[in-house]
């Protein structure tokens, strides 16, 4: 990154760029939501929106559809006007800022590749909009095409590609004036299932390559985001539900809405919390105490739901375990590489999966099933959000 | 987005929608002036008054042009529905080697003018034209035995001819939304074609008639070439008595006083067609 | 398909395709053996000759072809200019100015072309624009008549354009000016060339205003088309109609070619 930007020769159209564009290309730019609200008409589909994403750190919100990610997303890029609230790129008010002042990258879910013309002309186009120099272009285009393995494809018109070529040239193209941020607005929902898990990895490698790299990246799909993000952000009827890092939001999910949006959950209904040693608290469901970890800091006496996950249950016949739960078997699965199993326990169908297993219960046996009581957490009940 | 109370500049939207007035200003002075000033001249030279077009609403002259369009125009898009709606439904439903070069030939008829039908007519259905001629022949007459072309019906038919592809156009569009399935499930059980075309077609093709047959209103009564080369002395229209009065006996406060008539009935006629579009949804009329 | 015996569809396109032939194939086929005819007493032409086309070739035919490709192509052009400048102003604005003004901009299609003869002459016959007599008039009779068209085929356009492909291109750093160039009218152009198209045909084949217009030394191919037939000259009027008729087909085959290449890419 020894060379200049080209952005940082365009007569910077706001002065305190200047200053801070050279620190940005060295450790990147964050992004700032504070308080943004966004309503069209009188609809308000984004509510009082606060979120950063820190200098090099992928972000991915996500939520399920018309949650507003995309209405965020495009609320940086510039194309949605926030009708109260700041947003920041690095340290500068863009709130106001035309889109084409902004430096940023944006990759659309249809790739929207300009077809009229070639691909190298896609990729050029960021630098000659901002009059870079021919030779700067010379240079820059093929770098960008070969950082996606593209270098071969320069002269094809975009209609000549496949789904998955169509959206690294649009990965190029958006890279190609280095930006400061990326936004990505589900970039891999239109192409096939085993394409999009390959350009997963590559868009995984493709942030190692280029570590200063701030990006957000909406998306419904929570593979995606566990695979790539830093912090994930989980969105319902535009309002931000959970914010955390990828691990810690998965494994402690702050409410019911998170634990069953990201992966798979049980949430079992239980009640008289008693705190024990260390963040280990007590809690009883249906006949039994179960343990698990209290990371949320739940009070004393209250009712709350236990969140396991299916493959933290260990399958036992008896229950001579700990943490151990009874109940009675209503379907069993095999999948090839997994058994799912379902029961009926304490009045609430739970899901377990396990390794394929020689002998799997028959339908109506009972079984009891017991969890470490450090994988499993106590979640809220949520009775504030609708 | 107007409450936006916070410090920054408002968005930029004042500046941008002062892009529409350049070509606003040429459709003003190139459009409205001369239409203001047919209005004007219509009230008479001096202080305005309704005076000249009383007399003019009054005449034997206006009257019977007035009568003529309506007429004719009417006549004309009756036809122009039936025989549009039976071509489009020969085209689409039994198609027949050649069926996509006759919707070529109806984008063709569409782009010339529509005079040149006119022209042809005089070769064709003409005092010496090719049926005449063939009967005289054939019966052993003296005088041709045709003479529909000058008049009225020469008109309406110069009219049906050239204005069919208008209304076989959304027809055309309308129809290939049709799924054939049901059609042919229709048929599979038994019901016949006109049942089919009763109940299934008719009631799909509706927004498209209406759409195309209004818009055919509109341009037979506003039909300048076909009457005035057919050039039959009984047969005067609104527009040609603009032509006659104008440019034959200058009389330009007659010819503003018709063209204000005929300007409104316009208007009225495609307000007409633009309410019953914008009904229907232009998409499912199949109106460009 | 909706007649399914093999006899009854026979029968259909018996009655169909001989109407079809009569009402669309006999009148363009009766002009063109028309303008071939030395002499037409009996059923058909009984003597066939190329005078009338080395005729149209020459004197005040020759102008008036000249006069009408010459017509078209500018009021087509400065119609496409203007429209366009309509269309990419409007769709910047809030949807209730937006309405008016797009039917404003529409109307004058819904005026008779007669009538708007009448008003140009009435109107710049005075101070302070004296155009009447000029070349000029027709010119602007012709945009006034097609500018609806071209109006109406460009909005059409716009609204199937890609919206992401614009925003991708602001993103990218492009401002208004560069991405319009670049990208909004690059891929607007199939629609551009379609909108000439139109209006090239429609202004080839205006009567109604440039009768009430013309200059002497102005005179278009229907103007004299009409004056051929008027006194007579049937066989040279047909003569000029096919040239009319082919010089416009060659222009729309042509630009829609071009058309459906700008769309392939
Ligand atoms: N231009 C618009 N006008 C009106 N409502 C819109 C517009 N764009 C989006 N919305 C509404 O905003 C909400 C959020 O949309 P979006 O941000 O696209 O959701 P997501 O990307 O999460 O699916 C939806 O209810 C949607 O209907
Ligand atoms: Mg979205």
């Amino acid at each position: 990154m020894a060379e200049a930007t080209v952005m940082e020769r365009m007569p910077a159209s706001s002065k305190p760029v200047v200053a801070s564009a050279s620190a940005a290309a060295a450790s990147g730019s964050r992004i700032g939501f504070e308080d943004v609200s966004v309503t069209y008409g009188s609809l308000t589909v984004l509510h009082s929106f606060t979120l950063t994403v820190n200098p090099g750190e992928i972000v991915a919100l996500i939520g399920p559809s018309g949650s507003g990610k995309t209405t965020a997303l495009r609320a940086v890029a510039g194309f949605v006007k926030p009708s109260s609230g700041r947003i920041l790129i690095g340290d500068r008010d863009v709130t106001y800022l035309a889109p084409y002042d902004r430096k940023i990258g944006m990759v659309v879910q249809n790739y929207a590749l300009f077809p009229h013309m070639r691909v190298d002309e896609n990729v050029a186009f960021g630098l000659r909009a901002h009059g870079a120099a021919e030779d700067v272009i010379r240079k820059r285009v093929p770098e960008c095409l070969a950082m996606v393995g593209m270098a071969a494809y320069g002269k094809r018109y975009p209609r000549e590609l496949s789904g998955g070529q169509q959206q690294r040239v649009a990965i190029a193209r958006a890279l190609a004036p280095r930006p400061q941020v990326l936004l990505l607005d589900e970039p891999l929902s239109a192409l096939d299932a085993q394409i999009r898990r390959s350009m997963l990895d590559e868009l995984a490698k493709l942030h190692r390559d280029l570590p200063n790299l701030t990006v957000l990246y909406v998306t419904h799909d929570q593979t995606e985001a566990l695979t790539l993000a830093n912090h994930i952000g989980i969105m319902r009827d535009g309002r931000l539900q959970a914010f955390g890092g990828a691990q810690s939001l998965f494994r402690h999910p702050p409410n019911r809405f998170a634990a069953e949006f990201l992966g798979r959950a049980n949430l079992l209904p239980a009640s008289d919390l008693q705190p024990g040693e260390g963040d280990r608290a007590h809690v009883r469901f249906g006949g039994t105490v179960l343990s698990a970890r209290n990371h949320h800091r739940l009070p004393k006496g209250s009712d709350c739901l236990v969140c396991v996950r299916p493959h933290d249950f260990r399958f036992t016949r008896t229950a001579t375990e700990p943490n151990s739960i009874g109940g009675t078997v209503v379907s069993v699965q095999w999948q090839g590489d997994v058994h799912n199993i379902t029961f009926e326990a304490g009045g609430q169908t739970v899901r377990m999966t396990s390794t394929p297993m020689a002998s799997p219960p028959a339908i109506g046996e009972a079984i009891a099933v017991h969890f470490d009581p450090d994988e499993v957490t106590l979640v809220p009940e949520d009775a504030r959000h609708g | 987005m107007a409450e936006a109370a916070i410090a920054g500049p408002a968005p930029r939207t004042a500046p941008q929608s002062l892009w529409v007035v350049p070509p606003l200003l040429v459709l003003a002075v190139l459009f409205l002036y001369p239409l203001a000033l047919i209005a004007r001249a219509s009230l008479g030279e001096e202080a305005p008054s309704f005076a000249a077009f009383e007399q003019v609403l009054k005449s034997g002259q206006f009257i019977d042009g007035l009568y003529h369009t309506v007429v004719i125009a009417i006549s004309a898009t009756a036809g122009c529905l039936v025989l549009g709606f039976i071509l489009a439904l020969v085209i689409a439903f039994v198609p027949f080697p050649g069926a996509r070069l006759a919707s070529r030939l109806i984008d063709t008829v569409i782009a010339l003018p529509t005079f040149l039908v006119t022209l042809a007519f005089t070769f064709i259905y003409g005092s010496a034209g090719i049926i005449n001629e063939t009967l005289m022949h054939v019966l052993g007459l003296e005088l041709p035995p045709i003479n529909f072309l000058y008049s009225q019906w020469g008109v309406i038919l110069a009219e049906v001819t050239v204005y069919t592809p208008f209304v076989m156009r959304p027809l055309l569009a309308t129809f290939s939304l049709i799924d054939q399935a049901q059609i042919e499930v229709a048929s599979s059980l038994g019901a016949r074609p006109a049942r089919i075309v009763r109940r299934i077609i008719l009631p799909a093709a509706l927004p498209a008639l209406v759409a195309g047959g209004s818009l055919c209103l509109l341009l037979t009564v506003n039909e300048f070439g076909i009457v005035l080369f057919i050039g039959a002395k009984d047969v005067i229209t609104l527009p040609l008595l603009i032509y006659s009065k104008a440019i034959q006996e200058f009389d330009y406060t007659t010819a503003c006083v018709i063209a204000v008539v005929n300007v409104v009935l316009s208007l009225g006629l495609y307000t007409l067609y633009r309410i019953v579009v914008a009904h229907f949804g232009g998409k499912s009329a199949g109106v460009v | 398909m909706l007649v399914w015996s093999k006899s009854g569809r026979i029968a259909t396109w018996a009655v169909a395709v001989p109407l079809f032939l009569l009402i669309y194939g006999l009148p363009i086929g009766v002009i063109v053996l028309a303008s071939v005819s030395g002499q037409w007493n009996d059923i058909l032409p009984t003597k066939l000759t190329l005078a009338h086309y080395s005729d149209a070739f020459r004197a005040d035919s020759f102008d008036a072809l000249k006069g009408s490709l010459v017509t078209g192509v500018v009021a087509s052009g400065a119609a496409l200019v203007c429209g366009t400048w309509a269309a990419l102003a409007l769709r910047k604005m809030k949807p209730v100015p937006r309405r008016i003004l797009d039917l404003f901009f529409f109307i004058p299609s819904a005026v008779p072309s007669v009538s708007i003869g009448l008003g140009l002459l009435v109107a710049f016959s005075q101070p302070p624009l004296l155009l009447n007599g000029t070349k000029m008039i027709v010119l602007i009779a012709h945009f006034v008549l097609i500018s609806a068209f071209t109006y109406g085929n460009v909005t059409a356009g716009l609204s199937r354009l890609p919206i992401d492909c614009e925003q991708v291109a602001e993103s990218l750093g492009a401002r208004p000016f560069y991405r319009l160039r670049r990208v909004t009218l690059p891929l607007l152009a199939p629609y551009l060339i379609a909108a000439f198209s139109l209006s090239f045909a429609l202004s080839m084949g205006e009567l109604g205003a440039t009768v009430m217009v013309y200059p002497p030394g102005w005179v278009t191919l229907p103007v004299r088309i009409f004056s051929l037939s008027d006194r007579g000259a049937i066989f040279d009027a047909a003569t000029m109609a096919t040239i009319l008729g082919a010089a416009t087909l060659l222009v729309l085959i042509g630009l829609s070619r071009i058309s459906t290449k700008a769309m392939v890419r």
